[in-house]
């Protein structure tokens, strides 16, 4: 990976870090807010790889983590988790459309959500918040829907040749 | 598959996150609270705090928009609501302050009463006024069956109103003190002075002494006498509001101020009195 590339992960975690503390939680739908660190990481592993987006899970859940008030160290291990195997899944799926990081999001957002739940479990937290379903699906269409936005912004920044060869083609084809 | 150096890199990778993410894990579960991370988690929560309450306060206008668009729909029923409500409260506190009017004037009422236990009364509402300019007449809403009677006198706790001067089973109408045939016999309080208090179709009444000579002066309060039996003695009427000479001398004119404030009375206290003889003789005669 170069090292632009490298520069420009970094400024992908810090700005939907910000996004996530600042923006979003003022556009909460029916209580719940998506987790763009989790949506940018699984994004970033279909794009990059599953290392690129346990690294990006990693250093996004250690900011998340550190300036929230939960336990330091389950959101740093469950997104890191979590995008590493969406980078490994990918492989599995025959397609290349927007419906890729669709479905790994989808899957990431209930592994990782159910994964964190387990994690306070295990460790035995008093002030744990009760799991409920609802909150779950509604966090994870929440995701879907910011897929929309971070998938084709992140390819046109990453791969603006693949984007302009795609629109030549368009024109060609008209 | 085989595994490749990349594979085996990447596997390395992960494995020393995850390492690492279980390390801070237990690191600050097993440390109290004044732990390093816990100092780092700290110290970023205040510096994170005001950036989010800063984001909180310019979203805000924001978002309260596509709240109000969401509630747009329901918008106009709970306008329509809401408009009824107001219409509801609305009426209930006219209806309110009619009755803390009302409160106030039969409290008003009791306490003449209770300061004149020598009468016995009937309490009466005005239910109507004279319909035309020439006479001055109220109508209550008492009549034979609560036993009212023809020149019963009818007063306020302000004074004195009038008298029956005509008597139905249900409803009675008051002469007013004002009404120009209107003619009580009255004294002024300070002098003793008998005279005579009559009306003349406007708010200021005129008191006529017997005697011409008589010390009546401005201020000085005029009351019933009692005499002639239509109205019992010491009830006030109003207050001498001004005295003056007729042309030549001979004669004064007494103008006297009606304690009673006619355009006012809602309630009513009719003094129910024997059938005052004088009046039956003049009627038999």
């Amino acid at each position: 990976m170069s090292r632009n590339r490298q520069l420009f992960l970094l400024i992908t975690v810090v700005l939907a870090f910000v996004l996530q503390i600042s923006v979003l939680p003022q556009f909460k739908i029916l209580g719940v807010q998506p987790d763009l660190i989790l949506v940018v990481a699984v994004v970033v592993a279909v794009q990059d790889g599953p290392v690129a987006g346990a690294v990006v899970g990693f250093f996004g859940g250690m900011l998340q983590d550190i300036a929230s008030p939960q336990l330091m160290g389950v959101g740093m291990l469950t997104k890191t988790v979590t995008a590493f195997l969406a980078g490994m899944l990918k492989d599995f799926f025959m397609t290349y459309t927007i419906l890729l990081p669709v479905i790994l999001v989808f899957l990431a957002s209930i592994f990782e959500q159910s994964f964190h739940q387990v994690t306070l479990s295990v460790l035995g937290q008093e002030n744990m918040p009760p799991f409920r379903i609802g909150v779950l699906f509604a966090s994870t269409l929440y995701n879907i829907l910011c897929v929309f936005i971070v998938y084709p912004v992140m390819r046109r920044f990453r791969f603006p040749e693949k984007e302009d060869s795609l629109a030549l083609k368009r024109g060609v084809a008209r | 598959m085989p595994r490749t150096p990349r594979t085996n890199r990447n596997r390395l990778i992960l494995i020393l996150l995850i390492v690492v993410c279980i390390t801070v894990l237990t690191l600050y579960v097993r440390e109290s609270d004044s732990g390093p991370l816990h100092k780092i988690q700290n110290f970023f929560l205040d510096l994170v705090s005001p950036i989010s309450s800063a984001f909180t306060k310019i979203f805000r206008p924001i978002k309260d928009g596509f709240v109000n668009l969401w509630h747009l729909p329901s918008l106009s029923k709970d306008k329509a609501e809401l408009q009824k409500e107001v219409a509801n409260l609305r009426r209930q506190s006219i209806e309110s302050k009619e009755l803390e009017s009302q409160v106030e004037d039969l409290r008003n009422l009791l306490q003449f009463s209770e300061e004149n236990v020598q009468y016995e009364y009937v309490g009466v509402d005005v239910i109507g006024q004279s319909p035309d300019n020439w006479q001055r007449l109220m109508i209550i809403n008492k009549g034979s069956s609560s036993g009212v009677k023809k020149y019963m006198s009818v007063v306020t706790d302000e004074g004195l109103v009038g008298r029956v001067i005509s008597v139905g089973s249900r409803t009675s109408v008051i002469e007013l003190i004002t009404d120009s045939r209107s003619a009580i016999g009255a004294r002024d309080q300070r002098s003793r002075e008998l005279g005579i208090v009559e009306g003349g179709n406007e708010e200021i009444i005129r008191y006529t002494p017997m005697n011409e000579e008589a010390d009546i002066k401005v201020g000085d309060i005029i009351e019933t006498s009692g005499l002639g039996g239509t109205c019992p003695p010491g009830i006030a009427i109003g207050r001498v509001s001004e005295v003056t000479k007729r042309s030549g001398g001979l004669t004064r004119y007494i103008k006297v101020k009606p304690y009673a404030r006619f355009s006012k009375i809602d309630k009513a206290l009719v003094i129910v009195m024997p059938e005052p003889e004088s009046v039956i003789l003049r009627e038999g005669q």
